[in-house]
């Protein structure tokens, strides 16, 4: 009978989003982020080898990263290891189709 | 024939202001795998009520404003998204979700057509593979124009960051 004392009990649930961020976005699964004095020549072909989806490939001398094709695997991140972090972005549409693709030139000589 | 344009413009400026706070939703499955809907359904649920916002899902596309399409655009589907959009009355708005629907995970061949925007013309593409609710929120948000695009200035190669 006093079952909608437990829901006044637990208060809102509903997220705030978007009049204030969401703490629960920190653990949705995200584009990487490359390191570009980390990326050498051959890691960035090895990881646009890597990426199943596709949205890693090589143009010139630039990684090309297309949000569009991002699964959010994670495998770029095992094999690139410290070059390649999660970039915690979600907010990603857009209009511009264009704007999605961006390239990460690769610096690291090294 | 410019001030046509100019009237044409501040009329689509103002349905659009409209949208803002009352937007009715058709999705369409142009073959997704069904994870694109599962996401698009949380949408409803208490956690993210997408109803406090003025979004709402309506099955018919006579009475929707903005059409959610996921899925690689196949091609069987092909008529039934044209009659899906002829049938919505204008001004519409076209949200492509999920990369099928961007157009890289399948490429184009007598299957699919790969993407949606090959088919339909898109307003906003809403990308993430599923996008999970909150970006499909945020590409709501952006196509009734509540909310900015945040893309164009995101940077995804952090060089500056360790240098400076």
């Amino acid at each position: 009978m006093f079952w909608f004392l437990r829901g006044i009990r637990r208060g809102v649930v509903t997220t705030r989003y978007p009049a204030r961020p969401e703490p629960s976005a920190a653990q949705l699964p995200t584009p990487p982020a490359f390191r570009s004095d980390r990326l050498t020549v051959e890691l960035a072909e090895r990881l646009a080898e890597a990426c199943p989806a596709g949205a890693l490939r090589r143009d010139g001398p630039d990684l090309v990263l297309d949000l569009a094709g991002c699964t959010c695997c994670g495998r770029c991140s095992e094999v690139g290891g410290e070059a390649v972090v999660v970039s915690g972005e979600f907010e990603l549409a857009t209009r511009d189709r264009g704007a999605l693709v961006k390239r990460i030139p690769v610096g690291g000589g090294r | 024939m410019n001030e046509e344009q100019r009237l044409s413009t501040q009329l689509q400026e103002r349905a659009f202001a409209l949208f803002r706070r009352s937007l009715h939703i058709r999705t369409f499955d142009s073959g997704s795998c069904a994870v694109c809907e599962s996401e698009i359904r949380l949408l409803s649920s208490p956690y993210y009520d997408l109803h406090r916002l003025g979004f709402f899902f309506t099955p018919a596309p006579r009475h929707a404003d903005l059409l959610l399409v996921s899925g690689p655009a196949v091609r069987a589907a092909e008529p039934a998204l044209r009659k899906t959009l002829e049938a919505m009355p204008e001004p519409r708005i076209v949200v492509a979700v999920g990369a099928c629907a961007l157009g890289t995970v399948f490429t184009e061949d007598e299957l699919v057509h790969g993407s949606v925007d090959s088919v339909i013309p898109v307003d906003v593409y809403v990308p993430g593979c599923p996008p999970s609710p909150l970006a499909l929120l945020h590409g709501l948000l952006v196509a009734v124009g509540r909310l900015e695009e945040k893309v164009q200035i995101l940077r995804f190669d952090l060089r500056e960051e360790l240098t400076g």
